[in-house]
């Protein structure tokens, strides 16, 4: 039969990765009790402290991979792995500098300018410098190619005119790397579009906030409106925009934060059913950590088969489809064996509360960094239907 | 087995199956056929024997090699005992004993050992109506009892294979001696092998869909190119992917642990995993074919009436996950996380 194989070879981590995790659960285990703070409780990605990011920054976790030469460690992309599974298995508030490591850095190691990588790499390997990401604007979701932001070109810079929006942390970080039309028209699709570093304290750019439907501050609309930006600012080649901003987005598209975002909701649910549940709630919880330790292995085997030169473009939306999917069945699952088998009515009160949140949070996370719809269409792509 | 022999085992196994294991064998099992020029034949290639050492007359294969082979065995719904008589052979050969060819099953349930005579009774015991021979672990002892003095009550399974219940009465025993695992293991063993099967048929629940989809023409084209059943079959992928994932890392896990203890969170997860999305798999896949897929005639029902049944056997989600779930709760919170990135019951 014609049909591509899905393969997920079993993976270990080597054993330096698997070293640099005790070094990475002691630190965390000395550091988190200091930074954090009460409403950090069940923190992750999403949870900002430029504290936290200074000093796993100090540890050189932060850019790990990247050429000592900008602030890096030249360690492997399995040893990122291990901190990053470190990082949300321990709810460490690492949200300052997660965009930046994650994604912004490796893209201007990637496409920047010599200047550029000098002035801001060493900056967020130092946990000192944080990104936001500039793609989605009100007319422009998971079709990003329709984006209107214009560049115009002038003398010695550029002159922006548009709106960003969903624009997480832009109210607190430093840099904002945006996609914008700079030559050509609207309908061009992905040809004439550029990638611009914008400072975001520049003048010109106005932030407003976005309150998401759980009553958090963390998105923006982020405003353009003859702003001028100098020619340094350009990230990679003009009209390159399209080609850089699909490399960014396959960025570990399989990574642990596409299963774990709301590991806390699991932990939270093992101390309120207590050591001893009913046969019933124990099988419930024990098939939620089955699928998720088999995320994770699905996950390894993707790092594995990147570690080894392939590029598992189906295997890794295949790990966010259902890693994302399920992330919402967690806090539903969850909150039904809770009501039922908490061990304390104060216990379950105080869990149903951190069950409502994360249910309320859920509808991000099959929208962000590409929809469940968009997924799919990859993966019937690679399952050869079209 | 090095790399290149494994591959080289399974690419003519492989073959076999797609050429012996068509739809006309499987189909009559279900009618109470017993292939037995099929059964010859994988007894020829030495299959049974894959994980007993070369000085028994086996392949000397490792349980890896073994649960790789069950994988295909798996994917082409092989109607006869091969996966449990690789596994009793298996513990056989590490009990001390001698296997001897013929279809043999294991019977693990309510069992007593005295004066060298087995008593009690085994329940959704696979295969039992056609077993030459029953492995029975019973405590530390491995015993193997022939069919005659064993009352066999069939019960076929909802797959049509030859199920049933067995029981002995004081049942002499050809061969008896301290077994290498308890019957605990050996249940867990069972569960890393269906597993295995699971992954198989999964991916060939997949593969039967996707050409189905390209071939049917509806409303003047393949239904393949409408976006809705793209979803559907994207979503199965996703399944199958979790299946397969989970059942290779407990293969590799029990392996690499050793017969006795090695990947025992592994397989447990993986069989819970297995079992839990056994119905997703077989509802798109049912969905996607239509009536077609819902016939006798067609194989796919092959496959998902296997699921059905395989993920009951040798424990279901409920029984794995309750057994997870216990030792996590046992542990509390804050081992959670270490336990699980460690693929342990408990940190």
């Amino acid at each position: 039969m014609s049909v591509p194989k899905l393969e997920f070879p079993p993976f270990r981590l080597p054993a330096e990765a698997e070293a640099l995790r005790g070094e990475v659960r002691a630190f965390l285990k000395e550091t988190l009790p200091r930074v954090k703070k009460t409403e950090d409780r069940f923190s992750s990605w999403n949870t900002p402290s430029p504290e936290f990011s200074r000093e796993l920054g100090k540890k050189g976790w932060i850019g790990i991979t990247w050429p000592k030469k900008y602030g890096g460690s030249e360690r492997s992309f399995l040893d990122r792995y291990v901190v990053t599974e470190e990082l949300l298995g321990n709810s460490a508030p690492a949200g300052s500098h997660w965009v930046a490591d994650r994604q912004s850095g490796p893209l201007l190691l990637r496409f920047g300018s010599e200047e550029q990588r000098q002035a801001i790499l060493p900056r967020i390997a130092r946990g000192e410098c944080y990104f936001s990401i500039g793609m989605s604007e009100p007319d422009s979701g998971s079709d990003l190619a329709s984006v209107r932001t214009r560049a115009e070109p002038v003398p010695g810079g550029f002159r922006v005119n548009g709106t960003k929006v969903w624009t997480s942390g832009a109210h607190r970080n430093h840099y904002c790397i945006t996609l914008v039309r700079t030559s050509g028209q609207h309908g061009d699709r992905h040809k004439g579009l550029s990638q611009l570093l914008v400072d975001l304290k520049t003048p010109g750019i106005v932030i407003r906030p976005i309150i998401n439907l759980a009553g958090r501050h963390d998105w923006n609309e982020v405003t353009f409106s003859d702003t001028f930006l100098p020619e340094s600012c350009l990230i990679g080649n003009e009209g390159d925009g399209w080609l850089q901003v699909t490399s960014e987005l396959a960025f570990e598209r399989s990574g642990p934060e596409r299963f774990m975002q709301n590991f806390y909701v699991l932990r939270e649910l093992v101390r309120v059913l207590g050591r001893q549940p009913a046969r019933r709630a124990s099988a419930i919880l024990g098939r939620l950590i089955a699928r998720l330790w088999s995320l994770r292995q699905m996950s390894v085997a993707v790092a594995g088969l990147m570690q080894g030169g392939k590029s598992p473009a189906i295997e890794a939306a295949l790990v966010k489809d259902l890693g994302t999917i399920y992330q919402q069945d967690l806090p539903e699952i969850a909150r039904t064996i809770a009501e039922s088998d908490a061990t304390t009515e104060e216990d379950m009160a105080d869990f149903l509360d951190i069950a409502q949140y994360a249910t309320m949070i859920a509808p991000s996370y099959t929208i962000q960094g590409g929809t469940t719809q968009v997924l799919r269409g990859i993966v019937a792509r690679g399952l050869g239907l079209r | 087995m090095d790399r290149d022999s494994r591959d080289m085992m399974l690419e003519t196994a492989g073959r076999f199956f797609t050429e012996r294991c068509g739809r006309e064998v499987v189909n009559g099992v279900e009618r109470g056929e017993w292939p037995a020029e099929l059964w010859n034949e994988i007894e020829a290639m030495g299959l049974p024997l894959i994980a007993v050492p070369e000085e028994e007359g086996g392949a000397g294969g490792s349980l890896a090699d073994m649960l790789a082979l069950l994988r295909l065995a798996g994917a082409h719904a092989v109607p006869v005992p091969l996966a449990e008589t690789a596994l009793a052979n298996l513990l056989l050969a590490a009990a001390g004993g001698a296997p001897k060819l013929g279809p043999v099953t294991l019977a693990l349930g309510d069992l007593r050992l005295s004066g060298g005579r087995v008593s009690g009774r085994a329940d959704r015991v696979p295969f039992a109506s056609v077993a030459d021979r029953f492995v029975a672990i019973v405590d530390k002892s491995l015993a193997v009892i022939a069919k005659a003095n064993a009352k066999v009550m069939p019960r076929p399974s909802p797959a049509g294979e030859p199920y049933g219940s067995v029981a002995f009465d004081n049942a002499a025993v050809e061969f008896g001696g301290p077994s290498a695992v308890g019957a605990e293991r050996a249940f867990e063993l069972g569960a890393a092998m269906r597993a295995m099967q699971m992954a198989g048929a999964a991916d060939r629940v997949l593969a039967t869909v996707v050409e189905y989809s390209k071939q049917r023409v509806q409303f003047g084209r393949s239904i393949s190119t409408f976006q809705a059943i793209q979803h559907m079959l994207a979503e199965l992928a996703s399944y199958v992917a979790a299946t397969i994932a989970a059942a290779e890392s407990a293969a590799r896990d029990a392996d690499e642990g050793g017969l006795a203890e090695g990947g025992r969170f592994s397989i447990a997860a993986a069989k819970s995993q297995a079992s839990e999305f056994a119905q997703r798999i077989a509802a798109i896949a049912h969905q996607s074919m239509g009536a077609m897929g819902f016939t006798h005639e067609h194989i796919l029902h092959h496959y998902t009436r296997r699921l059905w049944v395989w993920r009951r056997d040798f424990g279901s989600e409920t029984f794995w996950g309750e057994k997870i779930g216990a030792a996590y709760a046992r542990a509390g919170p804050q081992a959670l996380w270490e336990s699980m990135s460690g693929s342990k019951y408990a940190a």
